[in-house]
């Protein structure tokens, strides 16, 4: 008897210390994917929340960088119905494709916070009346510039038409490389077979006029002598003022040519801004921004990009992760964002704001390019905008490798995305 | 006393199967399940993360996989505008001319045709160079020299490193500038300007795939050939020295019908793996040139198209099925 009661004593005594662990966890975890040159300001905001929430743990999962591997992961996550991420950043174009999966913010009490974001946002991640992610950050893409080099060779401005980039471009590489920097370029963009090459693609055929791929009546209007024009001409770069290399180019590889100061232009996120005058840029002080140049002066257009927050459906801790969320999209994070890492805040006072004018001055001269962003067709084609957008870069990637010219390639094309889509040819 | 054995022989026969369910459960837990359901689900539309409903499509999946047609192409015209659309969208999978005349042939799914194509010609290059190098390396790391012990371990370095992390670092050595050490290291020697874009133009891209494959798989081949070469009893070599045998004919009368059980394992082991290349792939070429794994893996995730994307799980299945028995069959592997 007593050797019975001592087993049972001892297997109870294993049992709790095991549990020990279990019921100290009262602590809840909400745990955020974040991606790319994200990361360490979300780890900074997660700091920021715990101290505030002390009984709140955030834990940050690192997702692949580029967007489409990233939306591949979620994609594995929601069919597995995972609760290992609560909280989602998802590419602006993503609502459509993820709405199934994400909880209706207004459920959770976002009325009173969403007329500080900008409409156009707030209205992209509306679906069905259900805000189904917060606005993190938006973006607009722009033209970057050399100052010093751009006054050395006698350009008093930066180029305002595709025409007078080119041509500032050609001479600036010529005299640089005559200087003796063989690995010197004219102009910078992403050229890779991924998303980023859909963003860049629909600023040179909006730029010219030739519409947005699919308009919002659903009629598909890609094949237009103005979006040929700009495709060939996009085509025309690759080896002249932009290096072969550049089909293979994304934001953060073609940002280290240009970081390292062998490019006069680049076509990038205002995300560089910060980084180029960081302590260790070749560049810091020399370089400037611009809005992207058109066909004509005026012509400028700009892909609206950005990142929002979304909680899962299969989160185990809703409300919390619907908390994390809103201090990750607050006026006060944003502010931190956009003084520290120039990202561009969704919340209107901020454009305002001293402080954070006084570390990104361009803000304030080029709010009229975030405001005036082009949205990508997302809205209109979703579900289905993934395969759109995969079919317009692979096509126009094809043309830049000169495999076809873009007369074809846009021919081709526009049966593709009448093939995905069912819309109408215009 | 046939009855009292007969009967023995049915318990044991019965304990044996009795013995047998775990196993079997277990088989058809983890493979009979999982294949059946993706023999299913090949025959739906299902989409991949998807809430609509599922509908039962037949072998349409499998059709629209398979779907050639041939067109004569107008010198005026171009492809698009002469392929049918209707009911499916047919696309440009190559041209070709007879007497005068442009042809082509178009396909549904003309990137499918073109990743088996991609895959084999990658297999067929990578497992015969790694079957070369690999043998030369073993036959040097067999002979006795000082340092043997360290050679082969530092041999087997390329093959440790996850095929990942490999391609990443290749992804930087190929990257199509001087950044790039294959293009500095070329453009010293006056090869090249130092731009060849080894992963975006399109004809090299195989080359590129099949080098860096090269370079992490040859050890692994050396190996498995190092381990044969170990077999062959020393006697017989002395024995064809005494009646006055080469060297040359040493190694084609010994050395390489002996080896033969051994290479023919390396090389089914090898094949099989090569045509389900999908790392490499994925990580260097991503959506500019597939391998059939990674046009799979494409659909799968990128389309969202479940119900094709098991379609093309069963195909590839069939056609390694089909090259694993043309092997065991040629190379006569259930005799030995």
């Amino acid at each position: 008897m007593q050797k019975l009661i001592k087993t049972l004593a001892l297997s109870l005594l294993i049992i709790s210390l095991f549990s020990l662990p279990l019921l100290a966890q009262d602590r809840k975890t909400v745990t955020i994917a974040v991606g790319g040159n994200s990361v360490d300001s979300a780890k900074d905001l997660a700091n920021m929340y715990m101290e505030k929430n002390p009984d709140i743990n955030v834990e940050i999962v690192e997702t692949p960088s580029s967007s489409t591997e990233r939306l591949d992961l979620y994609l594995q996550f929601f069919e597995a119905k995972s609760s290992k991420v609560d909280v989602y950043t998802i590419d602006v174009v993503w609502p459509g494709i993820l709405a199934d999966h994400l909880i209706d913010f207004n459920d959770y009490g976002a009325k009173k916070i969403v007329d500080k974001h900008f409409e156009a946002i707030i209205e992209n991640n509306t679906l069905d009346g259900r805000l189904i992610a917060l606005p993190w950050y938006t973006d607009g893409a722009l033209l970057f510039y050399r100052t010093d080099l751009l006054n050395e060779y006698g350009y008093d401005g930066p180029p305002e038409t595709w025409d007078q980039l080119e041509e500032m471009a050609a001479t600036i590489q010529a005299g640089e490389r005559s200087k003796g920097n063989q690995d010197f370029w004219g102009y910078l963009w992403q050229g890779n077979a991924y998303e980023g090459l859909t963003c860049d693609a629909l600023e040179w055929v909006a730029s010219h006029g030739g519409g947005q791929i699919v308009n919002s009546n659903k009629e598909i209007t890609i094949y237009n002598d103005q979006a040929i024009k700009a495709i060939d001409r996009a085509a025309s770069w690759v080896g002249k003022i932009s290096p072969p290399a550049v089909t293979g180019l994304q934001e953060e590889s073609s940002r280290h040519i240009w970081q390292n100061g062998n490019a006069a232009f680049i076509r990038n996120w205002p995300y560089i801004y910060s980084l180029g005058n960081s302590e260790d840029s070749v560049i810091k002080g020399k370089f400037d921004v611009a809005p992207l140049p058109g066909d004509e002066p005026g012509m400028s257009a700009s892909t609206l990009g950005g990142w929002q927050l979304a909680v899962s459906k299969y989160s185990q801790n809703k409300e919390a992760a619907v908390d994390v969320a809103m201090f990750m999209a607050s006026e006060e994070a944003q502010k931190y964002r956009a003084i520290e890492e120039s990202y561009n805040p969704t919340i209107k006072s901020l454009y305002q704001d001293e402080e954070v004018l006084e570390s990104s001055p361009f803000f304030e001269d080029l709010y009229g390019v975030f405001m005036n962003a082009v949205p990508r067709p997302s809205t209109v084609t979703a579900p289905n905008y993934n395969e759109v957008s995969t079919s317009f870069f692979q096509s126009v990637h094809s043309v830049l490798t000169g495999e076809q010219g873009a007369r074809e390639a846009l021919g081709n094309l526009q049966y593709e995305i009448q093939d995905i889509t069912g819309f109408e040819i215009k | 006393m046939s009855q009292i054995s007969n009967n023995l022989f049915k318990k044991e026969q019965s304990l044996a199967y009795k013995m047998l369910i775990p196993t079997i459960l277990i088989l058809v837990i983890i493979a009979i399940y999982p294949l059946g359901q993706v023999v299913y689900t090949s025959f739906t539309n299902r989409v991949f993360a998807g809430v609509e409903e599922t509908e039962f499509v037949g072998l349409d999946n499998y059709t629209s996989l398979f779907s050639l047609t041939i067109k004569e192409l107008p010198k005026d015209k171009y492809a698009f505008e002469v392929l049918p659309r209707e009911p499916k969208r047919y696309k440009e999978l190559t041209t070709f001319s007879i007497f005068n005349k442009q042809y082509i042939i178009g396909s549904v799914h003309p990137n499918f045709i073109e990743a088996i194509i991609n895959t084999i010609i990658f297999t067929f290059f990578a497992v015969f160079l790694e079957t070369l190098f690999g043998f030369i390396i073993a036959l040097v790391v067999n002979s006795k020299f000082i340092g043997r012990g360290v050679m082969r371990a530092i041999m087997l370095l390329p093959w440790a490193v996850i095929t990942v992390v490999s391609a990443r670092i290749w992804e930087w050595i190929l990257f199509p500038s001087r950044i790039g050490f294959l293009n500095m290291f070329l453009s010293k020697l006056g090869i090249g300007n130092g731009q060849i874009s080894f992963l975006t133009d399109s004809g090299l891209q195989l080359p590129s795939l099949i080098m860096v494959d090269v370079w992490k798989t040859t050890p692994f081949m050396a190996l498995l050939i190092l381990a044969g070469l170990q077999l062959v009893p020393n006697e017989l070599y002395e024995a064809a020295r005494v009646d006055g045998a080469g060297r040359v004919k040493q190694f084609f009368s010994i050395t390489l019908p002996l080896l033969k059980p051994s290479l023919a394992v390396a090389l089914i082991f090898r094949t099989l793996a090569s045509l389900r290349v999908f790392g490499l792939f994925q990580v260097l070429v991503g959506q500019q040139r597939y391998s059939m794994s990674s046009y799979n893996y494409y659909q799968l995730i990128g389309n969202r198209a479940m119900g094709l994307a098991s379609a093309i799980s069963v195909v590839i299945f069939i056609i390694i099925f089909i090259f694993a028995v043309m092997y065991m069959k040629t190379l006569g592997v259930e005799d030995e």
